[in-house]
């Protein structure tokens, strides 16, 4: 296959071939793949699979459902870490096919599964191979646009990325509007909605896949030197093998980093909305009380609002992965990161005060910008792998990274359900036991704050010599 | 090293429509629920 359709070498692109072309590719494949966070969308119809109109005894629980997204992003930093080395060898073609087979037949197992009604078969269909294809199809295209773009690093990652957190988006209404149209008397319509949707993404994956394209070697955009390595000392020209990558503090402390941000994001993206909620209650709809005196008309328009904040918040999510990545292509990586954490400790600590004072858009305000610099996070880290160990294994090093990821899966949810029941169990308020949770996230904060400050440029020894690299270059064609 | 072709932009605004016109559904559909907080 060294010279098949799918390999390095048939991917080199021409002279003149434009650069824009390659984020449009890599969005189609992180678009697809973005859809795991909107995997919710199936499960009340899922737990009434037998029963349709209710649940039935046999019916699947939602818990039991909800163990997918545990899988996804298990098995999404797993497959990263292990498939990195591998997606940097081959290349992003072959990469972004194998990822939409795992993406797609994950759809297509599952169907099979609601059919036979096995759960086994949706865990391991989404959860496992779906998850092998989420790894591999997110760091497809990170180190192709890092080469493409040398000059703008963090908006090029921050194109594919965003495209992460907008999957959903485009996911969860398509999946609704799709089991709409199938669903009849005697089915909830998520099989064949899980067929088509397969097909569609497997298509659109594809297309993305075969888009790529690679630099030629020594390629630079026109017009564009590369700084002096004096003159940006956090940005190295040379580089690290990814299995020295792993040896450096650097590493480590940026594992730490991404590991802190997101963990303290995915706790506030848990408890944002029942927050809103819980906190203003009947003020959100111009009555006086708490939630718990509202009447169930009442509530269900409390939800609704609910719904509506955490829409919000998927938008300031996407838009933040864009902003704060480009930003840091002129303010620098370690700044950046300073910036969320100086700021998300101040936003976070404030919070329960806006709370308190009953200012709803101060309150919304305060969590959508905190919401930025959790997507911000994610897509920033690949540009920051860039500048400390080089181009050349950035692909493979970033996906052992983002086991940070799957550590903060489980970090971040366990704080904030653990502390809100102690909380609750010692006798607080439902709308103050959020207060500890929040001052929590912020000490995770300090802690990425200070392993942020601790990061400087790799020390020589842990650099390929000239001799290494040409051999890793040539290995490589 | 040589600029990209005028006509190679054409590709490129179609490539990001097939992108940008999803997307932009999706964006529109969240936009819709997201209003709720404002009413």
């Amino acid at each position: 296959m060294s010279s098949g359709l799918l390999s390095r070498e048939r991917i080199i692109a021409r002279t003149g071939f434009n650069r824009w072309l390659v984020p449009p590719a890599a969005l189609a494949i992180h678009l697809s793949i973005g859809m795991a966070y909107g995997f919710s969308v199936f499960w009340l119809p899922l737990s009434r699979a037998i029963g349709i109109t209710t649940a039935a005894p046999d019916d699947w629980k939602i818990s039991t459902l909800g163990w997918m997204f545990t899988l996804f992003f298990v098995f999404l930093g797993s497959s990263a870490a292990l498939f990195g080395r591998w997606v940097e060898r081959e290349g992003p073609r072959k990469a972004g096919v194998a990822a939409a087979f795992c993406w797609s037949g994950g759809f297509l197992i599952s169907a099979l599964g609601v059919h036979l009604h096995q759960i086994l078969l949706l865990w391991i269909g989404s959860g496992v191979i779906g998850g092998c294809g989420l790894g591999l199809g997110y760091i497809s295209p990170v180190s192709t646009l890092i080469k493409w773009f040398p000059d703008r690093r963090g908006m090029a990652t921050g194109m594919a990325i965003m495209g992460f957190g907008g999957g959903a988006m485009i996911g969860s209404p398509l999946a609704n509007l799709l089991m709409n149209r199938f669903k009849t008397p005697t089915s909830v319509g998520v099989e064949e909605t899980f067929v088509t949707m397969g097909l569609i993404y497997f298509v659109a994956m594809l297309a993305g896949a075969f888009g790529y394209r690679l630099p030629a070697p020594g390629w630079q955009p026109s017009g564009w030197t590369p700084p002096a390595a004096q003159q940006k000392a956090m940005i190295t020209t040379r580089q690290v093998h990814v299995d020295q990558a792993i040896r450096t503090p650097q590493f480590w402390l940026l594992w730490v980093v991404l590991w802190m941000n997101v963990s303290a994001g995915i706790g506030v993206i848990g408890m944002a909305s029942p927050m809103l909620q819980e906190v203003f209650g009947g003020k959100l709809i111009g009555v006086a009380g708490a939630l718990r005196d509202l009447t169930e008309d009442q509530k269900t328009q409390v939800a609704s609002i609910g719904a509506g904040f955490a829409a919000l918040l998927s938008l300031f999510n996407i838009g933040g992965r864009i902003f704060w990545a480009s930003l840091s292509d002129y303010v620098g990586r370690k700044r950046t990161y300073f910036i969320f954490f100086a700021l998300g400790f101040v936003l976070y600590c404030f919070a329960p005060t806006a709370g308190r004072a009953g200012v709803i858009p101060l309150f919304v305000a305060l969590f959508c910008i905190i919401l930025t610099m959790y997507g911000g996070g994610f897509s920033t880290i690949p540009a920051y792998l860039a500048d400390m160990f080089g181009t050349v294994h950035v692909g493979a090093i970033h996906g052992r990274l983002l086991t940070a990821w799957s550590a903060a899966g489980i970090l971040g949810p366990i704080l904030v359900n653990y502390i809100r029941e102690f909380q609750i169990d010692r006798g607080v308020p439902a709308a103050q036991a959020y207060n500890t949770t929040m001052y929590v996230l912020a000490g995770l904060l300090v802690i990425g704050f200070i392993a942020n400050a601790r990061v400087r440029p790799v020390a020589e020894r842990y650099f390929l010599t000239d001799a290494q690299l040409a051999q890793e270059l040539g290995d490589k064609r | 090293m040589e600029r990209p072709s005028a006509s190679s932009w054409a590709g490129v605004i179609f490539a990001w429509l097939l992108v940008a016109i999803p997307l932009g559904w999706g964006i529109y559909k969240t936009l819709q629920t997201a209003v709720k907080l404002f009413r």
